[in-house]
Order: C-alpha cells, then structure tokens, then sequence
C-alpha cells in the first residue's frame, strides 16, 4: 500500500523549500487567487465544507473554529501551533522544514478567512534549524509580496512573526501558547473564554496546528468536495503520520485516513524487528491510550474508529512496542514526561503526575505492593477531568490504560524486581527491566 | 446592568446576580464551597487550585465555582459523591507536599488549609513517598519569612505583586512541582506594599518575622481600629495578646483602602515600644514629674503669656483637635491655632473645595474614566491610594494623567504627564484650565488637556502640598474643576491628599487661624510660619506643640530653632522625644492610635473611629482627658470630661458633623457628605460659583538655574518619603528601610558635573549645606534636583524657607 | 493530623532573618526596573531587543526572544545579561528571570558552551537512549565545556535513538559515535556528517 501525499508531495526536492521551488510545483496560486478573487466567507465555507479536523489533537473541525470569531474592527490574530512537543510526534517538523512555504501560504489564507491581521508560528525551541528554514522562507514570501502591508495590492494586511519557544511541552496547550507568546510563563488560561472569542492580546484568535494550517492552500485550490473525496466521511483527507518505535523503517508517512492501521505499522514502517512481534501501541502520541496489538491492529486508522476503541487519534503519532518492550517502564517513561512537563499551575496535575511517577518508580524497583497499583490506578481517576487543561488528563489516559490492560506486568514487575534485587544482593547481578535493543 | 436571577444550589433556591462568579453566589446563600486561589481582591480568577469544583447540571465535566458565571435557572451541586470525591481528591494531592508541621506552624489555628482538610479533605492520605523539601525557612525580605514546603502554588502572592502592587518583584521560579515562589537573583522582596502577602497567603508559607512565635490563635484578640499613620487611614485590626499589639492586619473596607495595608501602617506598630518613647509627664532638662504638677506648670507658662500663645497641631484627633482649639481661642484668648506645615488653603477656598457635589469618594476612583494626579506621589503621601490607582487603572482601564515635580511611582501607567518645575503647579492648573475652557492645543499642558478633554468621569487628586505655593493654586485647581465641571458629572469629583493623616478632621474641627470648628469665620490668627517670625521677633511668647516636631518636619530648621530658643514657654505633647521636645519647659506624653480612642476624617469627609485597643505604657493618660484638665487648669471648663463627651461637643460645634452617632460610625465609617447634616455646611460668600474666572497665577515658579561651574546648579525640590521618620528610626523591623539623604537628578546634569549614583555631595544653598549620595533618574528632568524632607541626618528642612530654592551640587570631600 | 513526614516537625528555635535578631542592616535594595545607564548594556544587545519588541503588538511579547539573545550572547541568562534585558524592556528583572526558569533551554546557571541533549523519552528509550545518554556522558568526562543532559522527545522519533548538538539533530546513534561526535565538537570539526537529520530522505522514499 503506497502514501497518498498530498502535503509531503514533492518534498524529497530540496528546491521545494524555496520560494522559487514552491512556485515551480504551482505554490502561492491559490493565494493570489484567494486574495485577489475571494471573499473571507466564501474561503470560510470551503473550509467549513472540506470537514478538515485539527491535526494538532482535539480533531475539531477547523472551519468551524474559524467561524466562532467574532467580525468586526478588533484586531485578530493567527497562531499556528509548532509547538510539537508530543512524544511521538514529528510530522510538523517534516513539513517546516521540506515545504515551509505551503504552510505560509495556508497561513495566509486561513488569516484571510478569519480576517486577522497579525500571524504567529509558534515553534518549539528545539526546532532550531526548522525555524532558520521558516525564518528565511517568511523573509522570501515578504519580500514577494505575499506578507506585509497591502498583500499583491489587494489593500489587506498580514504581518507573520515566527516565534520560538524555550522549551516547554505545555506550550502546545493553546491557551499556554497565547501566554508564552505574550511573554509570560507558558500556563494555560482557564476556558472560557475561548482564544476565539478572547485570545492573544485578549483579541479573537484562531489557533491551528502546522499540519492543518498546510492543508488550507489543497482545499482552497480544489475545492471541498475534492477534499472529501480523500479519508472517510467523519475524517477527510489525508494525515502525515509519524511512526516510530520498535519497527523496522519509523518516519513519517502520510496516508488517506482510514486506512487499517496494520498497513500504517506493517507495510509502511515495516513491521516489527526481527523475530519480535507488535505488543501494543500509543495510536495518536503518548496522550492517547494504549492498544494492545489485537484491540488496534485492524482499527481503521481514522478518529472515528479511534474514539471507539475508548483511544484516539489525536496528533496521529503511532508508538509501537514490541514484545521486549516492559509496560511498567512504558508507563513510567510516559509518567515521567508529563510531570517534567506539567506547568504546576493546578494541583490535580501538578501533584497528581508526581505521585504517579513516585509509585511507579517503586513498581519497576520492586518496592511497591498490589495496593500500590490500585493506588495508581485511582490517582489517575482523581486527575481526570479535575485539571485547568488537559495535560493532567494526557497522563492519566495512557496510564491508566496501561495499569488496567496490562495489571498483571504490573504484578510481575513488583515480584520480579523484588526477586532480581534479592538475587542481587546474594550475587551481584544486575537484571535489565527495560527494553533490550 | 445586573440582573438578579435565581439558582438552585443543593436544591435550595438562591438570589444571585448575574455574571458573578457561583463561588460568590452560594456564599450569600450560606452555601460554603471550599477555596484557595480565589480571591477576588487579586483580580480575574485563575482557576488554579481546582478546589472549588462543583456539579452544574447540563455540563458533564465538574466546574470550578469560583470562575463560572451565575447564568439564571444554573443547577448546581455542592455535596454529591462526585463532588466530595473530586474535592477529596484535592486535598489529598494538596497534602502530598505539604508537611504536617501544625503544630509549630505560625498559621496554625487560622489556616485554610486546616480548615478545609478537616471539612473537606479524605482525613488520611495514601501518599507514602518522601516529600519536596527547601531550605526553610528563609528570609524572603527582612520582615517576611518564606517556608516553601508549607507552599501550596495558590498564585496568591504572586498575583498580589503582578496585578495589586505591581511591583512584579515576587514570582514563580521553575515549573511543575518544582516551582518556587521567589525573587530575582534571591534579592530581598522590599516594596512598601509586600507585607499583605502574610495576610493572602493561605498556609503558613508567608509569615511574619515580627509575629513569629509571638502567639498563638487561642490567647489572641482581634480588635478593630482605624491606622492614622498617614492619610489613607487603613483599616486595621490590631492583634492584641497580654493588652499589647503582636500584629496588625486588614481589615476590608472597599471605601477606604480595599482590603489591604502599606508596611507602614502593618510594622510600624513596633515603634511604640521604642525608649524614646515619652511615658510620663516630665519637665524641661528631663525631670520627672507627676501629672498635676506637670498640668500645673503648662498652665501657668502658658496663662503668664496672656495671650501672647499659639498652638501647632500636627498628628491627633478630631476631639483632640477641637478641644485644642477651644483651649486657644477660648482659655488662652489666642488666636493663632494651626495644624499645617505651612500656608495652605483660605477658608474661601476650603468651603470651595468640601462642596459636596465637587469631592469625590475612594470608591468614585474605581470607575474613573480618567485619573488626573497633581503635585502628589500617592505613594510616599497616602500609599493606599496607589494602588487604587493602579486598580482602577488595569481593571476598568482609567486613564492615568499626571502633574507633579517629581517622577512618582505610577508614572508608568500614565497616559500623560507634565513634569512642572518645583513650584510650578498653579501655571500648571492655569495653563490647564485655560486650555480645557478655550479647547486650544499645545501649550505646556497639551498631552494633559487632550487626555482630559471630553472624559465624563473625571477624578483629580490633589496634594494638599500645592497650597504651599499660594492661594493661587487652588484657585487654579478649582478652575479645572469647573471647566471640567465636576459638579455636575457623577463620579467625577475632587480628592484631596493632605499632608497629615489627619488634616481634614482637625480643619473642620477649627485647628485653622482663619476657620473655627465647621470651618465657622473667626478672627484671623497665625498660621504655622508667621507664628515661627513672631515666636523670633517676641511677639509670642509661649508655644503649645501637640504631636508635633517643627526642628524635624517644618521648612527652615535654623529658623525654627531661633524662634524655640526665643519662646518663653513651651509645652509639648508628644509620643516620642524629640529635637523639639528637649526645647520644651513641659512635655506630656501622647496616646498612639493603637491606644486611644477617638474620631478621625478621612480626605473623603468620612469619619472614622479609632478604637483603644491596647494598653498605655508607663503614665500614660488618655489625652482627651488631659487636654480636658489642662483647660480646666486654665480655669475654662469645657464640660468635657471623656472620649464619649469630647465627641459630643465636637459634633455639636461642626454642624455638617451635627448628630452623627457612633453607632453610624460603626466599622465602616460615614461620610458626612451623605447625610443630611450636609446642608450645614456654611454657604460660600459670593455664591458658589467660584472658579468661573482665574484670580491669575500667584505662584512663584521655580528660577531658572544658572550654569554651573564644577558641579551643578539645579532647582532643589523636596518629597516626604514614605519611610522618613520614627517609623524607621524608632522601629527595629523597618530600621532597615530608613532613608538616608539622597539627591536624585538627571543623567544629562549628573553627566554634566561629573557626577554617578552613590556619589557623596554637598548640596549648598546660601550658605548651609547638606550631604547627600547622588542617585541619577532618568525621569528626573534636567535642572531640578530633589532631597528628602525630615530625615536625620541632613534634612532638606534645613535649605527651605518657602520659596524654592537654587543649590549647588558638589562633590563632597571624603 | 500525624505527620506522614517522618520528623517534619521543625524546631521551634528557628532562626530569623539575621537583620531582625542581630541588628544587621539588611539589603534594602529592591529589584525594580532598573534603567538602562545603570546597566551597561552592550548597544547591539540593546538594538537586538528593541527590533525584537518591535515585532510584537505588545513589547512584552519579545521576553522569550530577549532572553534568547542575552544566552546567545553571554552562554546562559547571567543576572548581569537578565537586569540588562529588563532594563530595555522596563520590566523587573525578577519577571524575565520567572519567565526563563520556566523553560528548559533557558539557563539561568552557567553551563557549558556545548549542548548535547540526548532524548530519552519513549521511543528513543525503546531504541537505546538510555545508553546513548551513558555514552555521552562518558565521552564528555566531565569535561565543564559541555552540557550533556537527557531530554524530552525532541520530535526525531524517526532517527531514534537521537541527540541534538548545539541545536542539530542526529541520529540514529551509537555509543561510539558519542564518542565521535565530543571529539569533532573539542576540535572544532563538523560534527557527524553522515547522521544530520537534514540529510535523511523521507522513509517512503520519493513520491510514486
Ligand atoms: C498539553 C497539550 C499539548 C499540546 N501540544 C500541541 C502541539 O504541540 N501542537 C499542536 O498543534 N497542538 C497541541 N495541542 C493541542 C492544542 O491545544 C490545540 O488544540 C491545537 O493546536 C489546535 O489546532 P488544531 O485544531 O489545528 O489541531 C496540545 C494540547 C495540550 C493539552
Ligand atoms: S506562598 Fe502562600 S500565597 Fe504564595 S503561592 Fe505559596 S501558598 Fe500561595
Ligand atoms: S478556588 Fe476555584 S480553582 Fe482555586
């Protein structure tokens, strides 16, 4: 089964990167055709008819967001999130640094639909080298007229401002990103309001993920229906999905949504190391919950068919684990992330993610007992649903997930670790617990 | 505007106002939804804490209370399984970090936390692993100790220095569950408004070095005052363990001060113990005496003058004021009776200025359109006030116009500014109310003129200090005033920052040479400055001082100490000894607030009660019963005898004070403007209409400096800083804060003599000199340099006699 | 209440600030917005900050950019660096100092001039990034010249296990290649060529 691309077409040419590249595969035609041509609802509509989902995580639908700013003279912004922060997740990167140009133009155009005047990308500071690529791609689009003051002369204005980050997961979160841009710590705001209606600068903000925001210029020049003619009918088009783990070839792959998730893990990544076999996975980034292999692996791989099987597809970041793969250590790792990374604004999360990775650690130490685990168990209860933003929740999911699937790993962990420090101390061995690569 | 609508809260209907939050709501339905964070003095709601999360039907996921809007027909829950689950589970994580230090703990007692563990909490928690632990506790200022451990991460603090003091010196440091709430590079948290935080904090992790271990909730007392250690008269409740005060915290008045304290009136307590503290009555050269004796000998000096006497009152209370007053005119036969520092307003002008419809409340700054502050930093003269303004400001977005001589604290905020040469507030006012009458551009109020020009709501504070220049200037004022007119625009209005805390209880209890009690016409007598020239020349020969320094706090110390050494007789009261007391034949001592009872005026006209919540040390006496006796010694009875009495007759002689009870008083206070009494107040000869044209600028604006050669030659300006005086010099936990002289001049001056911050000058003029550090401000403009009034060593008094001044800044030798 | 926290119970003796107890005069000098000529900021650290207010709506925006530039410049966020961004930006110096300790790749310590994040999180762990860790850490020594700390994904779970250097990334990596890659950074060569992230070709190879 081959990729259907559409956003990482062409993007083995390096010439893509650059302006003159972009336009030589037909780049920037939309734009000038939805600046000089198109109304603001009619590039609306398009994008509300085209059911584009949000690539970032919530999967909601990104005309619709669109549509809740309010119209009127206050000044509107644009954020496009690239943050990337999630584990797993590295489609946006691909698509900064092989086509930055596509998501300027997307950005462009979505700026029209929403009628906002100024346009950030947040980038997560790491991403050095992808931001340098957007930097000098933004400085061409300027420079042809397709930002600035006065777009192509059409008299509308769009100002774009590539903005990195220090490094911070929870800036992903969209309400912490309109914080960290305006220069404070990066703490998510309580909603509501929603930044649509009161967001950076406390104007109306439409906030998108890369991925997303890079659809806009296909769906604008072909059309809604052609769009949907792409995925299933709750999840059009297509999604770059970054595979990686315990397989042969991880990358990124993009590929119709929908399609059976074996094909993304085996014939596109390859499948297992040799002589392994697929024991679980994280189906969107490590937010999402667990499958084992038999619960997901014939899933469609579409949100829809995600949600049902009680995961989701979220950023669309598979994590495959294999048979030498300990969950214990999975959950500890995934644990671990979300308390290094948790703002400490709210408690449930602040206090609820160090607990969790305390009793963990003990669990894989061998110094935890069952009740441990029932303890974990239900501080991921207390955590759901109880926090400002859903990071808290990010960890309770997967977590919880895994203590509930995989209990008795857990159960094993505890006596085997307590077995291997026992034996330890009669004969200095050490025992690996983690993966064996 | 705001509807009222019902909700259902645990099936019980409650009266609510829509938009507030539901946390607000079910409070005044007696309905008790545990908080941490929440606490609407801060601001907007954060939401962080996650304690307060309730059920509202219709909405699947719990709901922080503190943050939803009260929406009519809203369904709520407080007490199902899911709620005390999610709440229980709260306090669990709360208490994973937090260690069980109850017991040793200064907040013990009166703790949230406490509290709503036992009320809401799972009464065990499963958390076994080692807890988060800090070095503790630690200064985090020299008057505030942090335990981090205790920390819960409420944002309290935090949001008290971003968005009430905005002095955004105290933050969160790290992330996660290890952020820590700290200051840049752990310098000391020092900003006159930091000790709230001990009162917001709702653990043990903010506490109060000078309360540590001092006490415990179960042998305390609260009992409610009024702090009368500057204007903005802070409510307070004193804590009063052994009849003495161990602290002193908020007492919430939305009309006064908002619910919180400026270190001053929240340290400044500790003075009151200090040695130079006078505990007994004693005669000149130190001699100890009894109480009759002394009352004898006062009143002996003072008859043997006949007539030839005046009395300077300073810091006391409307019935000590009155009965001062009446202890002049009437058993002295004197009538040089004043209680400001210097020249000030007319009676003319004071009757312009208490109109009713022309003063404005605190509570009018709130919904200010826009703010305009003339010849006053709030900050050093009534701190409260500043962060009113601040408040105003970033809430409801007033716009901040501001005209003074000196940088002040909001200059940030303001909209515009008019920085004046010393002196030069009345062409300022001129220039303005020209500008707004004739609506022309430019001139040198130009920005101040646009920012004001079509606003409806427009507040003006006022420094009391303006009058220094002249009567001119509050003419200029009240011109503004009617060419915005302020009469007729509700909220708008005129506030007055005077220069004592208690100016405006002691001009309308009569302390004025030109007004009697009521601001009545009575004969004209001295004021401050002419009765120093007549103490010299001999035209007087007996002085009463009642909680006054003049060596200390009035221009012209040379002067000053002539005219003391001239007098015959002198009698002082006072709380401290003094450069002025050792010049005195009798000194007695005085109550401090904490300890007396009585009546003060707030600039707003509201009056309010100071409660004797302490005991008197030494031989101390209450002083209205002192000044009682001291008259009757004079052989003039005043049919007072008690605080009860001297309030009586005060309210008797005031007629716009006429009937108010104590019980009106209450707590809160009442303005007298909101009475009926208000009528009372005597019409203004020539009708009301004052302010229709400039009675010209009378002003003396500063004199252009000369060029100087080797150093400079700037105009001197002065301040009164908020931290000069006993309650730095006398109090050991603000020792530390005490201001040593310091010149403040522009770089382009400090560039052009060569001179850099911390460099040792002599500021001369005419012969004296002070020594002062150089401190280079880039706000500060060029040619005006400013030094501090009252300080110890070096006090710019002693290079004032009225007028402003020329000096020279020179290097001083080592 | 009993205490969970062992002898959590502190001694009543505390000590208090030294200023209170034993008549030391404290530090009275607060951290306000300090101004620029009491500074000495470097013009084009000065100039760099002012452009990069000048991007934003609001100057406050440029805190992240700002602080940046003062680690660029000085090799972390020295007090002297943050009093001196604060100073062009007229905020408190204790604000910028909030905002960089809440980020990761913001110093507010010294550390060393090169960085080298290994990633450890899930994917790279499942594929050896523990050890890749180990193995830096061991070719570093110690040495104060650099900076080896393990890291959240850094979004290269394809090129697993991974490190980023001097903010490029590499992988997959061996144990030896660490090695390799201390080597080139201490002799100031191009570091590992052949593993640069840029170079890889997109896994499904080019378009069919
Ligand atoms: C903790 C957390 C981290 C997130 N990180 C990202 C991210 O790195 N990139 C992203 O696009 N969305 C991220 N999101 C989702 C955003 O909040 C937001 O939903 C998204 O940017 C919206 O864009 P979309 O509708 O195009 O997906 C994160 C959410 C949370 C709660
Ligand atoms: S110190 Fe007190 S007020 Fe400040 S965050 Fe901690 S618990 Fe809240
Ligand atoms: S009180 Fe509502 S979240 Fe803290």
């Amino acid at each position: 089964m081959p990729e259907t691309r559409m956003l990482l077409k062409n993007a083995e040419d390096p010439r893509l990167r650059t302006l003159a590249g972009y336009k030589g595969y037909g780049g920037y035609a939309t734009l000038e055709r939805a600046y000089r041509e198109m109304e603001a609802d009619e590039v609306l509509k398009e994008l509300e008819d085209s059911g584009l989902r949000g690539r970032g995580g919530a999967g909601f639908s990104m005309g619709k967001k669109a549509s809740f700013l309010p119209r009127g003279e206050m000044d509107k912004y644009l954020c496009c999130n690239a943050d990337e922060s999630e584990p797993g997740a590295f489609k946006d990167r691909e698509l900064m640094q092989r086509n930055p140009h596509q998501l300027i133009e997307g950005i462009a155009i979505a700026a029209l639909a929403a009628d906002a005047g100024h346009a950030f990308i947040f980038i997560r500071g790491e991403y050095d080298s992808q931001a340098d690529v957007l930097d000098a791609a933004v400085a061409e689009a300027y420079e042809a007229g397709y930002l600035g003051v006065d777009i192509l002369g059409t008299r509308r204005d769009l100002e774009l401002v590539v903005h990195r980050g220090a490094g911070a997961y929870i800036c992903g979160e969209e309400t912490a990103l309109l914080d960290a841009l305006e220069g404070k710590r990066g703490n998510p705001r309580l909603k509501p309001p929603f930044p649509a209606v009161q967001g950076l600068y406390g104007g109306p903000t439409l906030i998108n993920n890369v991925e997303t925001l890079s659809n806009v210029p296909h769906i604008v020049a072909h059309g809604a229906e052609w769009f949907r003619g792409f995925g299933t009918e709750q999840s059009p088009g297509t999604k770059v999905v970054s595979v990686s783990g315990r397989v042969r070839r991880p990358g990124n792959y993009e590929v119709e949504l929908g399609i059976p998730t074996r094909e993304l893990v085996y014939d596109l990544a390859g499948g297992p190391l040799e002589g392994r076999e697929v024991k679980a996975f994280y189906p969107g980034g490590s937010s999402s919950p667990v499958l084992s292999a038999e619960e997901g692996l014939d899933l469609p791989y579409s949100f829809e068919a995600m949600a049902e099987a009680g995961s989701m597809l979220g950023s669309g970041s598979v994590i495959v684990a294999d048979d030498t793969v300990s969950i214990p250590h999975m959950a500890l790792r995934t644990a671990r992330f979300y308390h290094h990374e948790s703002c400490g604004k709210c408690t449930p999360c602040r206090e609820g993610t160090n607990w969790t990775v305390k009793t963990l650690e003990r669990v894989v130490r061998g110094e935890a007992t069952p009740m441990d685990l029932d303890i974990v168990a239900s501080v991921q209860e207390n955590i759901m649903g109880h926090c400002l933003c859903v990071l808290g929740d990010s960890m309770a999911m997967p977590v919880g997930a895994m203590v509930r699937k995989f209990r008795d790993e857990f159960e094993e962990a505890i006596t085997a670790a307590e077995k291997a420090s026992r034996l330890d101390a009669v004969q200095g061995v050490p025992e690996t617990l983690g993966a064996a690569t | 505007m705001s509807r009222e609508v019902t909700i259902v809260i645990d099936g019980r209907e409650v009266g609510a106002v829509e938009g507030e939050m539901l946390h607000d709501a079910a409070k005044r339905g007696d309905v008790e939804i545990p908080v941490f964070c929440y606490e609407p003095k801060l601001g907007d709601p954060v939401g962080a804490c996650r304690m307060c999360l309730v059920e509202i039907e219709g909405i699947p996921k719990l709901q922080t209370s503190c943050s939803t809007p009260v929406r009519d027909g809203m369904v709520v829950h407080t007490r199902t399984d899911q709620v005390k689950e999610a709440q229980s589970a709260v306090v669990e994580f709360l208490l994973v970090n937090h260690p069980l230090d109850c017991p040793v703990c200064d907040k013990g007692g009166e703790c949230p936390l406490q509290d709503i563990s036992m009320g809401w909490g799972p009464g065990k928690s499963r958390f076994t692993d080692p807890k988060r632990h800090f070095q503790k506790p630690l200064p985090l200022s020299p008057l505030v100790a942090i335990d981090r451990e205790r920390c819960i991460l409420c944002y309290r603090c935090v949001r008290f220095s971003q968005e009430v003091s905005e002095d955004a010196q105290l933050q969160l440091l790290e992330r996660g569950d290890r952020t820590f709430v700290g200051t840049f590079d752990d310098r000391p948290y020092v900003a006159p408004f930091h000790g709230n935080i001990t009162d917001i904090c709702p653990v043990g992790a903010l506490t109060n070095y000078t309360y540590r271990f001092r006490a415990r909730p179960w042998d305390i007392e609260e009992a409610g005052s009024v702090c009368t250690l500057c204007p903005s008269q802070c409510n307070v409740s004193f804590t009063i363990r052994d009849e003495k005060v161990k602290r002193v915290i908020a007492r919430d008045n939305p009309d006064v001060d908002d619910g919180w304290l400026c270190d001053r009136g929240r340290y400044g307590f500790e003075m009151f113990d200090a040695t130079e503290r006078v505990r007994a009555p004693r005669l000149r050269g130190g001699t100890a005496t009894d109480w009759e004796t002394a009352i004898a000998k006062a009143a002996e000096g003072l008859s043997a003058a006949k007539g030839a006497v005046a009395a300077l009152v300073g810091d006391a209370s409307n019935e000590e004021g009155y009965l001062l007053q009446r202890i002049t005119r009437e058993a002295l036969g004197s009538a040089n009776v004043d209680s400001r520092v210097s020249r000030g307003a007319s009676r003319e002008s004071l009757l312009h200025l208490a109109r009713p419809e022309l003063s404005a409340k605190v509570r009018d700054i709130d919904q200010a359109e826009v703010i305009l502050i003339v010849g006053s930093d709030p900050m050093h003269a009534s701190p409260i006030l500043d962060l009113r303004v601040r408040k105003a400001m970033r809430r409801k977005g007033a716009r901040l116009v501001l005209a003074t001589d000196r940088p002040t604290a909001l200059d940030g905020g303001a909209e515009a500014i008019s920085r004046y040469a010393p002196g030069g507030a009345t062409l300022f006012l001129s220039e303005l109310a020209a500008a707004l009458r004739l609506n022309t551009e430019g001139g040198a109020a130009g920005d101040c003129t646009e920012a004001l020009k079509d606003a409806q709501r427009v507040v003006i504070l006022w420094g009391e200090r303006i009058g220094r220049e002249g009567e001119g200037a509050l003419h200029a004022l009240l011109d503004v005033a009617a060419a915005l007119d302020l009469k007729a625009n509700e909220g708008s209005g005129l506030l007055e920052i005077p220069e004592a805390a208690n100016a405006r209880g002691l001009r309308e209890a009569g302390c004025l040479p030109d007004a009697g009690p009521g601001l009545s016409e009575t004969g004209p007598g001295m004021t401050t400055e002419e009765v120093r020239a007549a103490l010299e020349s001999g035209e007087l020969s007996s002085l009463l001082l009642f909680g006054v320094d003049p060596l200390r706090d009035f221009p012209d110390t040379e002067g000053w100490r002539r005219a003391l050494a001239a007098a015959d007789h002198i009698v002082c009261f006072s709380i401290f000894e003094t450069d002025s007391t050792a010049t005195a034949d009798v000194v007695l001592p005085l109550e401090t607030h904490a300890e007396k009872d009585g009546t003060v005026t707030y600039p707003d006209g509201r009056l309010q009660r100071v409660r004797s919540s302490a005991s008197r040390p030494g031989d101390i006496r209450p002083n209205v019963g002192v000044l009682a006796e001291l008259s009757l010694a004079l052989g003039h009875d005043t049919g007072v005898v008690s605080q009860p009495t001297a309030f009586e007759a005060l309210t008797e002689a005031v007629p716009f004070y006429a009937d108010i009870t104590d019980a009106e008083i209450g707590g809160r206070g009442i303005r007298w403007q909101e009475r009926d009494g208000a009528t009372n107040l005597p019409p203004v000869a020539g009708g009301d209409s004052r302010g229709a044209t400039s009675r010209g600028v009378s002003g003396e604006p500063a004199p252009a400096p000369g060029a100087g050669s080797g150093g400079a030659e700037l105009v001197l300006g002065t301040y009164r800083d908020l931290w000069v005086g006993p309650i730095t010099e006398l109090n050991p936990p603000l020792k530390f804060l005490e201001p040593r002289q310091t010149v403040e001049m522009s770089v382009a001056d400090a560039d052009r003599a060569g001179l850099k911050s911390g460099d040792e000058v002599l500021v001369a003029q005419n012969g004296s000199s002070v020594r002062a550090a150089v401190v280079v401000r880039e706000r500060v403009q060029e040619g005006v340099c400013f030094l501090i009034e009252g300080t110890a060593e070096g006090n710019a008094n002693g290079l004032l006699n009225g007028a402003p001044v020329s000096v020279t800044v020179e290097k001083a030798g080592p | 209440m009993s205490p969970v926290d062992g002898p959590g119970i502190v001694n009543p003796d505390l000590p208090v600030d030294p200023a209170v107890t034993e008549g030391r005069v404290p530090d009275r000098s607060p951290e306000e917005v300090p101004e620029l000529h009491e500074v000495g900021c470097p013009a084009e650290l000065r100039e760099r900050i002012e452009e990069l207010m000048s991007r934003y709506p609001d100057r406050k925006s440029a805190s992240i950019p700002a602080l940046w530039a003062v680690q660029r410049l000085y090799g972390w966020c020295t007090p002297e660096g943050v009093r001196q961004a604060a100073a062009v930006m007229r905020v408190t110096p204790a604000y910028l100092e909030s905002v960089a300790s809440f980020y990761d790749l913001l110093h507010t310590e010294p550390v060393g001039a090169h960085k080298v994040a290994v990633c450890t999180n899930i994917s790279c762990w499942m594929r050896g990034g523990d050890e890749l860790l180990e193995a830096f850490r061991a070719a570093a020594g110690g040495d104060e010249d650099f900076l080896v700390t393990g890291f959240e994904c850094l979004g290269a779970c394809d090129i697993a296990p991974m490190a980023s250097i001097d903010e490029r990334y590499f992988g997959p990596l061996e144990g030896a290649e660490a090695q390799a890659a201390i080597a080139q950074l201490r002799a100031g060569e191009d570091v590992l060529p052949e593993k640069a992230l840029e170079k890889r070709p997109l896994p499904g190879g080019p378009d069919a």
